[in-house]
């Protein structure tokens, strides 16, 4: 108390012993985010130098030039991979975009036990996904999951084998992804819905807008700069997808299945041949800052208009 | 002082290093130490393995093994962070062309001398002889020996099928299998859905309709015969083997069909001698099944060999060079050998050892005999999916092929042949 009584007094001390005072929270901050900001870093560019070198087992330095690249991109593996990753992105990404958003609509009706619901829709979150993924792989089983339940409830002719189907087992990842994440999007987007000023909607309401129409037209919108943050957060869980996918099909049936950092995985640590996995690697930090930069930009100009208005 | 002892220890045993007799006068000065890492924690690996540090000990040594569990790969990463340290252990698991492949990013063990004082070359099967001498010199020794193309009967399907003949040829088995799927065996061939196993049915096909045509082509990488008409028959007959699997087994290992398999509700299996001890734990009986090497078209067995083993990585320390020559010694001494076989299931490197005794199933008997005649008929050749034709890499880039092709029934022989040899074409 004294302290504070004397700093006060003395303008040219209380600078530099605010400084000392907040020394704790200086050192909280920016040590932490130096020391990850450099491994960050230093790792990713030391995954660069390695994606041009003859690497196999252990790191060697020397120049191959685009070498490591060009057998990446030209192997079915990688082919494979990539398509998935379109599908697998897109298609998860906006069904649990829609599954959140629809949770969370249900969930904001001021229904009794929300407290309870918000938390099993909220649980799998809490659920490692390689836990996820092994129980949805029993789960999509034809021969032991819900087909075959379904079959000795008596309807035999009932079909659900996607987990086989090469062409359709990439959707079981989809299915174990939203099922895992769709609850992260709806907790976002319920405190979206929390925060929309309630006289806006009594507006609405005195116009005479039923329900279906305040949300379409008066509450979604404000909902945009949220929509935004779980996409990109959603986009960047789906491109470095790898436990689940793992857990779930191991990349099958055959290769079907293949996601990019199965493909980087695979190739680093399985095949002994560092210098193209780093090579894949480096792709799919390309394909992260394609949807990172943007989403940094837009965040700019938000600030900017922010504070020029 | 006990530092200067230590020291100049240090310095006798790194000069003595470069001489192989210092094996032996390390041996009388020192205790012998050995560090080893191997993925062999659990079950039959794990049993076998403290059995031979056991024995390690008896003869006055330091065992200190560092089990690395779960996949080969993170045993091989912890080795690989080893050897990056500069400090690798003084022998770890590794098998097949890896052995060539690491020796060259670290100094290994010249063995020369005691394999010669032991006359181990001689009994030991020249194509395995040659993986364990990359360099023209021995620097690793195998331990055991595994076929992977053993067949499995069921006992209850032949059963049902009427059937007493064991297969001999593909053309046998296939009589067999049409027989058995005619009589109500839901599934004639018992599978898993993992790489491996995919990669088994294509090994054991081509080698069994052309062990030459397997050497040229897979084990030499030879163009020619990689777009053989064997090549095109091998994947053929595996189109006829997935025709006759479950689709219902995902990823999953083939023991999760073992119950079925012993019901006669799936009938043959193309597996590797270890799913004898896998059967045995799971508390069947040697009356459920019966075990035969796996089909071959000119009658005389054909033996995918799959060996384990351990590379010797140099080191100073005079105790870890006494504990390196100790372990020589123990690995290729015939009773080490039938212990550790007795114990895995597996058979022993060596092929002068009797197997007529107490201990041995009938189908080690048979597996040994197998091996001593594909030998014979130089019908022993390396597997593929098991990492011992090829490099990691380019057994991946070719299972890759294999299994797309089972799990994919649209793809035609023509078109699997084309893309087998765009595979290894890529991959080199």
């Amino acid at each position: 108390m004294t302290d504070v009584v004397s700093t006060a007094s003395r303008p040219g001390r209380r600078a530099t012993s605010d400084v000392v005072r907040r020394l704790p929270e200086y050192l909280m901050i920016w040590v932490p985010l130096l020391l990850s900001a450099a491994h960050l870093i230093s790792f990713s560019l030391w995954t660069i130098w390695i994606s041009f070198t003859p690497s196999t087992l252990i790191p060697v330095s020397g120049w191959v030039g685009l070498r490591n690249y060009n057998s990446v991109l030209a192997s079915r593996n990688w082919q494979i991979a990539f398509d998935n990753l379109l599908l697998f992105g897109s298609a998860f990404v906006l069904l649990s975009l829609i599954a959140g958003l629809l949770l969370a609509i249900l969930l904001d009706q001021r229904i009794r036990g929300e407290n309870v619901l918000r938390s099993i829709f909220l649980y799998p979150l809490a659920v490692s996904f390689v836990v996820t993924g092994t129980v949805w792989s029993w789960l999509l089983n034809p021969g032991i999951g819900i087909q075959k339940l379904v079959h000795d409830l008596g309807w035999t002719s009932f079909r659900f084998d996607w987990l086989i189907d090469r062409d359709m087992a990439i959707w079981t990842i989809v299915i174990a992804a939203i099922w895992q994440s769709s609850g992260f999007a709806m907790a976002l987007f319920l405190a979206g819905l929390r925060s929309v000023d309630g006289d806006i909607i009594k507006a609405a309401q005195i116009d005479g807008a039923g329900p279906v129409r305040t949300y379409w037209r008066v509450i979604l919108p404000t909902l945009w700069p949220i929509t935004i943050t779980v996409v990109v957060v959603q986009l960047q869980f789906a491109i470095s997808a790898f436990d689940l996918v793992r857990a779930l099909t191991n990349g099958g049936p055959g290769i079907a299945t293949q996601l990019p950092a199965l493909v980087v995985y695979d190739l680093m640590f399985q095949r002994g041949q560092l210098g193209r996995g780093a090579a894949a690697a480096v792709l799919m930090l390309l394909i992260l800052l394609a949807v990172l930069l943007p989403y940094a930009a837009w965040r700019y100009v938000q600030r900017r208009q922010a504070t020029h208005a | 002082m006990p530092i200067t002892t230590t020291r100049r220890r240090l310095l006798a045993g790194s000069a003595a290093a470069l001489a192989l007799p210092a094996f032996a006068r390390a041996q009388g000065a020192v205790k012998p130490r050995l560090t080893a890492i191997s993925q062999w924690s659990a079950g039959s690996d794990g049993a076998a393995i403290t059995a031979l540090g056991k024995k390690f000990e008896e003869k006055g040594g330091v065992w200190q093994h560092s089990p690395v569990p779960g996949f080969t790969t993170e045993m091989m990463n912890k080795l690989r962070a080893q050897i990056i340290a500069g400090d690798p252990p003084a022998c770890s698991q590794l098998k097949g062309p890896e052995i060539a492949a690491w020796s060259k990013i670290a100094p290994t063990v010249d063995l020369d001398a005691v394999v010669a004082a032991a006359g181990y070359e001689k009994v030991v099967a020249p194509d395995l002889a040659k993986l364990h001498k990359p360099g023209g010199k021995w620097i690793a020794l195998p331990l055991q020996i595994y076929s992977t193309n053993m067949l499995f009967l069921s006992r209850r399907a032949m059963d049902k099928a009427k059937a007493d003949k064991v297969p001999v040829t593909w053309a046998d088995f296939n009589d067999l299998a049409e027989k058995m799927k005619a009589s109500g065996v839901t599934f004639p061939v018992a599978n898993g859905g993992t790489r491996a196993d995919d990669g088994q049915k294509f090994e054991a096909s081509l080698a069994g309709i052309s062990p030459t045509a397997y050497r040229a082509a897979i084990m030499n990488l030879d163009k020619k015969a990689l777009e053989g008409p064997e090549i095109k028959a091998a994947f053929a007959q595996v189109r006829k083997i997935t025709n006759w699997m479950d689709p219902n087994v995902g990823a999953q290992p083939y023991a999760t069909n073992l119950k079925r398999f012993v019901d006669g509700d799936m009938g043959m299996m193309i597996m590797g001698g270890w799913a004898q001890g896998v059967l045995r734990n799971a508390g069947f009986k040697f009356d459920d099944f019966m075990i035969a090497p796996g089909p071959s078209d000119n009658g005389k067995p054909v033996f995918l060999l799959n060996a384990d083993a351990f590379i010797f990585w140099q080191r100073k320390e005079p105790d870890l060079q006494a504990g390196q020559a100790l372990m020589a010694q123990l690995v290729m001494d015939p009773a080490i050998q039938t212990m550790y076989s007795q114990i895995t299931g597996s058979i022993p490197v060596r092929t002068d050892v009797d197997l007529s005794g107490e201990g041995w199933s009938d189908g080690q008997r048979r597996t040994a005999a197998a091996l001593k005649d594909a030998v014979a008929n130089n019908q022993a050749v390396l597997s593929l999916a098991h990492n011992m034709a090829q490099e990691n890499g380019l057994t991946a880039a070719m299972i890759d092929v294999f299994t797309e092709y089972v799990k994919n029934k649209t793809i035609t022989p023509d078109q699997a042949v084309t893309r087998l040899a765009e595979a290894v074409e890529g991959a080199r």
